[in-house]
C-alpha cells in the first residue's frame, strides 16, 4: 500500500514537473515571454501537493489518520472570442477512504454585455460578505471537512454550478446569482469527522443508517453594493435552504429546512485600521427566526504584525450564541513564513476551535503549510465542542507550475 | 545721460541675477519635480513589470505583473490596480490601491481560489513588496512631505539631496541620500543609512528611455547590503495617456479584469 502511494506520487510529480517546463524563463530571463498577444499559447497551471495529518488522540469513531494525500490541480484559462474560459480541477487519492476522487472545481465562460454587465455562467467559486471565517450573508457553499481535517483554505468554499449577473450603475451595483439545484455544505456528516447527532443525543461516527434528505430545487443570492468614498455599503438577500441538515422529515430523517436572509454590510478605514459591521435574519418558515450580527476590527499593530478582531451573535427567541474571534498574523521581513492563530471561542456555550497555522515559501514553486485544528469543550453538544475528538495536525507540501 | 543709462543697465543686471538666485531651485523643489516624473506621468498609464528576487544565498525568484494607474490630480491621489501573472501561487492575484496624500491608502486584494475580495488594513509602507526588496513606497512612491530634505551638492549633471523623516520612529532608515538627474530630473540612485552611518540599503536606475515625451525608468535595482541580495526590476509596454476611465478602479476589475486594457504590445 505505501509503494502504491509514493508511486502515485511520483506520477503525479512527474507531469507537474513536465507541465512546468514549458512555463521555463529560459535563458535571458528578461526576455522571455511577457505574455504578449505573439506569445500567448494554452497555458496550463497547477500544483501537486501531499498531505499528511494526524487525530492527536485515538478516537472511539475514527482511525487515527486525519488526512494523507497525494494531489494534483490543473488549470488553464483563455480569453477567445472575448469571453474568458476558465478550468480548474483537482484529482486525488484520499488515504481516509482509500479511494481515487475527482472534482471540477471550475468551468466558466465569463463575458460583458451592455458594457456594464458582467456574466459568469458554469461552475465557480462565489463569495461575499464581511466576516473573516464568519457567514452572515454568504450562503454560497462551504467544505467545512475539508477546513477541519487542514487541506489548503482554498478548499473552504465548495464550487457551485451557477449563473452570476452583475451589473454596474452609477449609483450602486447588482450581484444576482441562480443556482439551478441547491448546493449544500459539505458538513460534517460522521463519516470522517464525529459530530453530535442531536436525534440521538450523542456523538456520532459514520452512520450509514442516517440519511440526509435533500432539496431539489434552485437557490437565488442578491448582493446590492456599493463603494462610496471608500465605505463599502451592501444589501443581501438569499432564498433557498439551511446549508447543513437542521431539520427533519416526517419520518425524523435529517433534511434541509427553507430558509429566507436578508441582510446588509458596512465595511470601511477606522482610525489606523478597517472596521466592519454585517447583519442577517434568517427566516427559518419552519422553525423560529434567528437573527445574527457582527462586528469586526483589524489593525496592523506592529510592522508585519496583524490583529483582527470579531464579536458575533446568533440569537433567536429561545437560544443565543456569541462567538469571539481573533486572528493574528506575523510575517517575516521576505514575506515567505506567515504564522497565524486564528481562534474562535463562545463564551455562552463554552467552547472554541483554535487554527494555528504556517505557510512558508521556499521558492516560486515549493512551499510547506502546516498546522492544528484545536476544539475545545465543556459540553459535548455544542457547536464547536462536538469535534473534539477530530483535533488534528497536518503537514503539506506543495509545488506550483 | 549715459550714466543714467549705465545707472539702469546696471540695476536691469542687478534684478536679472537677482532674478537668477531666486530661480535657483530648492532642495523640496528639486524632490517635488522628481517625484511627478517618477510617479505621476502623464494622467494615467499602463506598464508591464517582472522583478528577480536574488536572495543572498543567490537563489532566483520572479514576480510578473501589469500596473494600470491614473491620477487624480499631479502629486495628489492615484488610483491603481497591479494584476499579478507570476508565479503560479499568486496568478490571477490583483491588488488594488486607492494612494491616498494626507492619510493612509486604501487596499484591496482580490484572491481568486476563494472569489474573496480583501481589504488590507493600512500597515507598515515600508515592508517588502510581493516578497520583493522593493519596499511598497518604492513603489507607490513616498510621499515627500513626509521628510525635509537639504542639498548637500551639485554638480553639472546632478543634485545630491539628504533626506530626514520627520517623525523618525516610522522609519527604519537615520537618512537617506538621493541623487537627481538634472536631464530628467529623476532620481537615479538612493542610498539608505543606519543609526551608525552605515549604507544598508540602495536603489539604483540602471536604464532610463523617454515614452511619448516622458522620461521613464525602465530598469532598476535595490541591493541589500548589509545580508546581500537584491532585485531588479523592469518594465516594458509602457504607455501614457491611454484615457483609462475612472470604471477601471473597481471591484468589478478584480473579478473581471479589464483585458483590453492589459493587452500588451509595443
Amino acid at each position: 500500500m505505501p509503494y502504491r502511494k509514493i508511486l502515485t506520487f511520483t506520477v503525479l510529480f512527474t507531469l507537474a514537473q513536465a507541465a512546468s517546463a514549458q512555463d521555463s524563463w529560459g535563458d535571458d530571463e528578461w526576455e522571455s515571454d511577457w505574455g504578449t498577444e505573439q506569445d500567448q499559447g494554452i497555458d496550463v497551471y497547477g500544483y501537486v501537493e501531499a498531505a499528511i495529518g494526524g487525530r492527536l488522540e485515538p478516537s472511539p469513531y475514527h482511525k487515527r489518520l486525519s488526512i494523507a494525500e497525494p494531489r494534483l490541480q490543473l488549470g488553464f484559462d483563455e480569453r477567445w472570442q472575448d469571453i474568458t474560459w476558465t478550468a480548474k480541477a483537482d484529482g486525488w487519492y484520499d488515504g481516509f477512504d482509500e479511494t481515487w476522487h475527482g472534482q471540477i472545481r471550475e468551468l466558466n465562460a465569463q463575458f460583458t454585455v451592455f458594457d456594464n454587465t458582467d456574466i459568469k455562467v458554469g461552475r465557480q467559486v462565489l463569495t461575499w460578505g464581511t466576516g473573516d471565517y464568519l457567514f452572515l450573508n454568504d450562503l454560497f457553499p462551504k467544505d467545512w471537512q475539508s477546513f477541519f481535517v487542514g487541506r489548503d483554505q482554498e478548499y473552504l468554499k465548495a464550487p457551485s454550478d451557477a449563473l452570476r449577473v452583475t451589473s454596474y450603475f452609477d449609483w450602486f451595483n447588482v450581484d444576482f446569482v441562480w443556482t439551478p439545484e441547491f448546493d449544500h455544505d459539505n458538513y460534517v456528516r460522521g463519516e470522517r469527522i464525529s459530530y453530535f447527532n442531536p436525534l440521538t443525543g450523542q456523538l456520532t461516527g459514520n452512520d450509514p443508517s442516517i440519511q440526509f434528505i435533500e432539496p431539489t430545487r434552485d437557490e437565488l443570492a442578491m448582493r446590492l453594493f456599493r463603494n462610496y468614498d471608500g465605505v463599502e455599503y451592501a444589501v443581501y438577500g438569499y432564498d433557498g435552504f439551511t446549508k447543513s441538515p437542521e431539520a427533519v422529515t416526517e419520518n425524523f430523517q435529517p433534511t434541509f429546512g427553507r430558509l429566507t436572509v436578508v441582510g446588509a454590510s458596512v465595511r470601511m478605514t477606522f482610525g489606523p485600521g478597517l472596521v466592519n459591521t454585517e447583519v442577517a435574519n434568517y427566516n427559518r418558515h419552519d422553525a423560529a427566526d434567528h437573527w445574527r450580527a457582527l462586528v469586526g476590527y483589524e489593525q496592523e499593530l506592529w510592522t508585519r504584525f496583524t490583529g483582527g478582531f470579531q464579536a458575533y451573535i446568533e440569537k433567536g427567541d429561545t437560544q443565543t450564541r456569541t462567538v469571539f474571534t481573533t486572528r493574528l498574523t506575523w510575517r517575516d521581513e521576505r514575506d515567505d513564513l506567515n504564522l497565524s492563530l486564528f481562534a474562535f471561542v463562545s463564551p455562552n456555550q463554552n467552547d472554541g476551535y483554535l487554527r494555528p497555522t504556517f505557510d512558508y515559501r521556499i521558492d516560486d514553486n515549493w512551499s510547506f503549510s502546516g498546522g492544528f485544528n484545536l476544539f475545545f469543550r465543556e459540553r459535548p453538544n455544542t457547536f464547536f465542542g462536538q469535534f473534539t475528538e477530530n483535533n488534528n495536525a497536518y503537514l503539506r507540501v506543495r509545488y506550483a507550475f | 545721460m549715459k550714466t543714467l543709462l549705465l545707472t539702469a543697465l546696471s540695476a536691469a543686471v542687478l534684478f536679472i541675477s537677482g532674478q537668477a538666485i531666486g530661480t535657483e531651485k530648492s532642495a523640496r523643489e528639486i524632490v517635488e519635480q522628481a517625484e511627478l516624473n517618477a510617479y505621476y506621468s502623464g494622467d494615467d498609464g499602463r506598464s508591464a513589470a517582472r522583478m528577480i528576487i536574488t536572495d543572498s544565498q543567490g537563489r532566483e525568484q520572479m514576480r510578473q505583473f501589469t500596473i494600470l494607474r491614473k491620477d487624480q490630480e499631479d502629486g495628489g491621489v492615484q488610483d491603481m490596480m497591479v494584476f499579478f501573472s507570476r508565479p503560479a501561487d499568486v496568478r490571477d492575484t490583483v491588488f488594488r490601491v486607492v494612494k491616498q496624500v494626507n492619510d493612509d491608502d486604501d487596499r484591496w486584494l482580490y484572491l481568486p481560489d476563494l472569489d474573496l475580495v480583501k481589504r488590507i488594513s493600512a500597515g507598515d509602507k515600508r515592508t517588502s513588496f510581493v516578497g520583493s526588496h522593493f519596499f511598497y513606497e518604492d513603489v507607490s512612491g513616498r510621499n515627500t512631505e513626509l521628510d525635509s530634505y537639504e542639498l548637500v551638492s551639485e554638480n553639472k549633471d546632478s543634485y545630491v539631496l539628504k533626506g530626514t523623516a520627520k517623525d523618525p520612529g516610522n522609519v527604519e532608515f537615520s537618512y537617506y541620500e538621493v541623487v537627481i538627474d538634472k536631464e530628467h530630473m529623476l532620481p537615479v540612485e538612493s542610498t539608505f543609512y543606519n543609526d551608525s552611518g552605515e549604507a544598508y540599503r540602495k536603489m539604483e536606475v540602471l536604464k532610463i528611455e523617454t515614452v511619448q515625451g516622458y522620461p521613464t525608468v525602465t530598469h532598476s535595482r535595490i541591493s541589500d547590503l548589509t545580508n546581500g541580495g537584491q532585485t531588479e526590476m523592469q518594465f516594458r509596454f509602457m504607455t501614457y495617456n491611454i484615457g483609462l476611465p475612472d470604471s477601471i478602479f473597481s471591484e468589478r476589475s478584480l473579478r473581471n479584469p479589464p483585458a483590453e486594457w492589459l493587452q500588451l504590445r509595443d
